[in-house]
């Protein structure tokens, strides 16, 4: 085994990196002993190197190849595995997204490694051991986990707005473009028809601020309301389950247990009343801020700031005075 | 068809929790245990299938002897047999690795198995891979967070559906068997009758001790089936207190703003933030 730290870049649809993917060098860089590498797989996404090396990738491993596009686990599996195998890196990192938790638990099975997924937390043991800390029991503990040291790679996966980016001085990494056996026969999972749509609000993993509606909300044309909000403060739309389940607005803006896991900066609650299942994917932001008419809703007991009143009469003076404050920046 | 449902019990993570004696675990004392609430959407999912299709549905799990309350809860909704890998030392949290290994060894020992679904996560370990992991050592494919399965063809042995992803949804078609990953959106999980979950006690339950799994052709140790030989360890676990600010903004009769509170609640709250948290 070498000593070599790997961070596998996220990427997104249009092929930019993720900035959790920064996160993540950044972090690895400042905890972690044992040089930083980056791995950069997908179709066409050489130009992207040097961005990694910004972020303190002293080399950038790049597999190149047409059967890496579209998402599909399978080509990434392949290929990820073939390079650990190669290499025998101490350490895989990636940030933890829908894409990596679907394909890296095929990697560590498929190279016979340990994987901690979601990580809030990562360090090391005197003995060059990965030690992390993730949530369990939904978000309500939080446990602090270490590889066993057997030798084989271990692999973790990290929750985005974890940790700060920290842009290091420019240098050009070593770049090593490396060949996969892999071929469009890999490719089991047949790609019919991909339906992504163009949002200007950040993405809701990634955002450092989010304002998210629940079912109080009452109607589609109402969640209006929430996106005007989050327009106003630059940050991500969320919903709870209820609020999707009732239509009022898609899946994938769904905050919690079975939809996204956020942790910003700021995080507001608008009609949510903040059950278990919605605290475990949003229960790590900083601050937390509730609007809602009921005063004995559990969120208010969670929140850090709020008020207790109907969000249709207290979200148009709420706008107006924040739009104040934004200005007086 | 054959369908087969990876179920795990799971602590009940709506009920109280916190730490136990020895530190890296929750205090099992008075635990409610379930059956992990997606395996719920599986089981379901699974049920439709083998209703339009015809077949048999399989459920496996691997864990003590309580777990067998887990299979009888899937056996009462409508499974018709159950595999119980069973051992006490499965009680403690085992690592995915460890699992996926045990569970994938005896899905070998079943022939023609078409679909398998499970959940998209499971509760109290927060964990997503443990079936993801299964399709691997079985080397199938899977698909993960499938909201919609649109067709299956039996004759044809293929399945077209559609997945969510990160910013949409995909619509995939894949060759049978595969594995797929249930989210909560996918079905509404039907409740088991008291009738059925009498009948459900006569159903066959295999139960799988260690003693029968073959370890060496699972690339397992048998040593690895406890906290030390698995490869992670809890070393810690704390149940955080919320330390809120819990700076609330309520009416003058303690309960919702009227009236003129609006307008002082809504510009104290703007405060609040700009100079109290700094977030705006």
């Amino acid at each position: 085994m070498n000593s070599e730290i790997w961070v596998v870049a996220n990427l997104k649809g249009d092929g930019q990196i993720r900035k959790v993917t920064f996160e993540v060098l950044s972090e690895a860089k400042k905890k972690l002993q044992g040089p930083v590498c980056a791995v950069l797989l997908g179709s066409g996404v050489g130009d992207r190197v040097s961005e990694l090396g910004r972020y303190g990738a002293e080399k950038v491993y790049v597999v190149d190849n047409q059967n890496l596009k579209d998402f599909n686990p399978d080509g990434y599996v392949k290929a990820l595995a073939e390079l650990v195998s190669r290499h025998s890196p101490a350490i895989v990192l990636s940030g933890n997204t829908a894409f990596t938790e679907d394909y890296m638990p095929r990697v560590a099975t498929a190279v016979g490694s340990g994987l901690a997924m979601d990580c809030v937390e990562i360090g090391m043991t005197e003995d060059s051991r990965l030690r992390i800390k993730r949530y369990s029991h939904s978000s309500r503990a939080i446990s602090t986990q270490e590889f066993h040291g057997d030798g084989s790679t271990m692999i973790a996966t990290v929750r985005p707005n974890s940790f700060f980016k920290e842009q290091e001085s420019p240098a050009q990494p070593q770049v090593v473009n490396e060949d996969v056996s892999l071929s469009e026969a890999d490719i089991r999972i047949k790609v019919l028809e991909l339906k992504t749509k163009e949002s200007d609000r950040p993405e809701l993993t990634e955002a450092e601020r989010v304002v998210s509606g629940g079912r109080g909300l009452g109607s589609e044309e109402n969640f209006k309301h929430i996106y005007d909000l989050a327009d106003l403060l630059g940050a991500a739309a969320g919903a709870t389950r209820a609020a999707v389940d009732a239509g009022y607005c898609p899946y994938d803006m769904q905050v919690g247990q079975t939809g996204k896991a956020v942790s910003p900066v700021l995080y507001v609650a608008v009609a949510i009343s903040g059950s278990v299942q919605h605290f475990s994917g949003m229960g790590s932001s900083k601050v937390i801020v509730s609007i809602n008419k009921d005063p004995e809703a559990p969120i208010f007991a969670k929140s850090d700031y709020g008020i207790c009143g109907d969000l249709f009469e207290v979200l148009p003076p709420f706008t107006e005075e924040l739009k104040k404050a934004l200005a007086a920046e | 068809m054959k369908i087969v449902v990876f179920v795990t019990q799971t602590q009940d993570t709506e009920a109280r929790i916190k730490v136990g004696s020895s530190g890296d675990s929750i205090d099992m004392e008075g635990m409610k245990w379930i059956m992990n609430p997606y395996d719920e959407f599986a089981v379901e999912e699974a049920i439709k299938t083998k209703e339009a299709h015809g077949g048999e549905v399989v459920l496996v799990t691997a864990g003590p002897q309580r777990a067998s309350q887990t299979l009888l809860q899937g056996l009462a909704m409508g499974a018709d047999s159950a595999v119980h890998i069973s051992d006490e030392s499965l009680a403690d949290a085992v690592d995915s690795f460890v699992i996926s290994k045990l569970v994938a060894s005896e899905l070998k020992k079943i022939e023609g198995i078409d679909l398998i679904f499970t959940g998209m996560k499971i509760i109290d370990e927060e964990s997503v891979q443990v079936g993801i992991q299964i399709a691997e050592e079985l080397g199938i494919p899977h698909l993960a967070l499938v909201s919609k399965v649109i067709r299956v063809d039996p004759d044809g042995k293929k399945l077209i559906c559609q997945k969510e992803i990160d910013g949409g949804s995909v619509s995939v078609e894949v060759s049978l068997p595969v594995l797929i990953t249930c989210p909560d959106a996918m079905n509404e999980p039907r409740y088991a009758s008291v009738p059925n979950i009498m009948r459900a006690k006569k159903k066959p339950m295999k139960t799988v001790s260690l003693d029968e799994i073959d370890f060496a052709g699972a690339g397992l140790s048998k040593e690895a089936v406890n906290k030390a030989g698995a490869k992670i360890k809890t070393v810690s676990l704390e149940v955080p207190e919320v330390s809120r600010k819990l700076r609330i903004i309520k009416g003058s009769d303690d309960s919702t703003v009227k009236g003129d509170e609006v307008a002082s609640a809504a510009r104290e709250l703007a405060k609040l933030l700009k100079e109290d948290a700094k977030v705006i």
